[in-house]
């Protein structure tokens, strides 16, 4: 894409997504074999009778595209998965949709502590799931601009080393950073740090598509999930390097998932973390030296698939 | 670099793998072909056809094929009991 068409997608993106108000095109699972996506559904409805927001039937996709393209180019996309298998979110893929929220009704039942159970009909665990679900989602949207403290002034570029295979280059960073063994780094200034992937990962992955970032607010382990990643190829789940509560998520990436691919240190960076014991965490982290081995010996094993 | 380490500890003193629920795995093997560090091993004529066969290869802290499976038919140990572990070797190691 030209920068010009680049740019102007992108500030059509943007007011999409700051303009949402909670009215969505809904591109819900509607699976009929699984508890989840009747619980789905619900979800979908619950939001189309609260906000006015409009559902787009998963199985009349099929054969009425240009209609629900249209629909889905007007107002920000919401895409609800039933379970992993994320049916719904490989329907918006295969049409060039690009979602600006997205939920999985299993993760969202099992970090509730709910069972869903194998009826297919709704039951009345399955009914209050859902009502939650619709609930929370608008919560958040009200006060995640709120909430959201300043991202911190974190130096805009950095220095690196570079290790090539074939056409793909990793860098990596000279100074500051740490790594887990699971590619992600952390950049502190003082309680307060930075995380996102490392190119290893981020060229693993190949074309981002959807970054999940934990809400502002969420306090996460060390080695604890950080959100999720979504590409092409997979969904990987974040491994968070530090302990320490989320406050400010990168926004940007809403709209351009793809600042990851271009560079996860600088614009492509995932969440500010308020630190809970860096000193601690760093015990087993890996500073430049310590995993510039590491990414070498991945690279090298390293298989395009 | 020894390879079989993660974070200067013998891997194999580390137990992270994942853990199959044979009673809601259906066999679709959507794990097996995400995972690219040859975890598990498929068993044509055998029951259960899905076995982990490489614990050691699993990569300490990553839960990433759970991702995928549908049925969430895989778990994994305690993220806290193995980060004491590590510690409590790294600990040992360091004193000899
Ligand atoms: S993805 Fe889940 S259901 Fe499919 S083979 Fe693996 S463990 Fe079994
Ligand atoms: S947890 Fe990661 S490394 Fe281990 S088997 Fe699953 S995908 Fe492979």
């Amino acid at each position: 894409m030209k920068d010009t068409a680049r740019d102007s997608v992108q500030a059509t993106e943007n007011l999409k997504h700051s303009g949402t108000n909670g009215v969505y095109a809904i591109l819900p699972c509607n699976g009929l074999d699984k508890a989840a996506g009747a619980v789905s559904r619900e979800v979908a409805l619950q939001l189309a009778e609260r906000t006015g927001s409009e559902i787009l039937c998963p199985v009349f996709y099929r054969v009425a595209e240009a209609r629900y393209n249209r629909l889905a180019g007007e107002r920000p996309l919401l895409v609800i998965d039933g379970c992993a298998t994320r049916c719904a979110s490989k329907l918006a893929a295969e049409n060039g949709l690009k979602a600006s929220k997205k939920l999985t009704v299993t993760e969202e039942a099992k970090q509730r502590g709910i069972e869903l159970g194998d009826a297919l009909r709704l039951d009345e665990a399955g009914c209050s799931l859902a009502k939650a679900l619709a609930t929370a989602l608008l919560d958040a949207e009200a006060v995640e601009t709120a909430e959201q403290k300043a991202a911190t002034a974190f130096p805009e570029h950095f220095e690196y080393e570079t290790y090539q295979k074939d056409k793909f280059l990793f860098r990596l960073p000279k100074s500051g950073f740490f790594f887990n063994e699971n590619d992600v780094w952390v950049l502190a200034d003082g309680n307060r740090a930075r995380v996102g992937l490392t190119d290893y990962l981020q060229q693993t992955l190949s074309d981002i598509l959807f970054a999940t970032p934990p809400a502002v607010g969420t306090v996460v382990e060390q080695f604890g999930e950080l959100g999720t990643i979504e590409s092409a190829k997979a969904v990987m789940e974040v491994v968070s390097p530090v302990t320490g509560k989320v406050v400010a998520v990168n926004q940007a990436l809403a709209a351009s998932p793809e600042l990851i691919n271009q560079n996860p240190y600088e614009q492509g960076w995932l969440v500010e973390l308020e630190l809970a014991d860096f000193e601690k965490d760093r015990e087993l982290l890996l500073d430049f030296a310590g995993y510039l081995p590491v990414l070498k010996r991945k690279v090298d094993q390293f298989q395009v698939r | 670099m020894n390879e079989a380490t993660f974070m200067g500890v013998p891997r194999s003193r580390i137990d992270w793998s994942p853990r199959i629920d044979y009673a809601k795995c259906n066999d679709c093997l959507e794990c097996v072909e995400f995972c690219p560090h040859q975890v598990f091993e498929v068993r044509e004529a055998e029951m259960p056809k899905l076995i982990v066969k490489n614990p050691g290869n699993c990569v300490v802290f990553c839960r990433a094929c759970a991702k995928t499976c549908g049925v969430d038919a895989l778990s994994f140990p305690n993220k806290n009991q193995t980060t004491l572990l590590i510690k409590q070797v790294r600990k040992e190691m360091g004193g000899r």
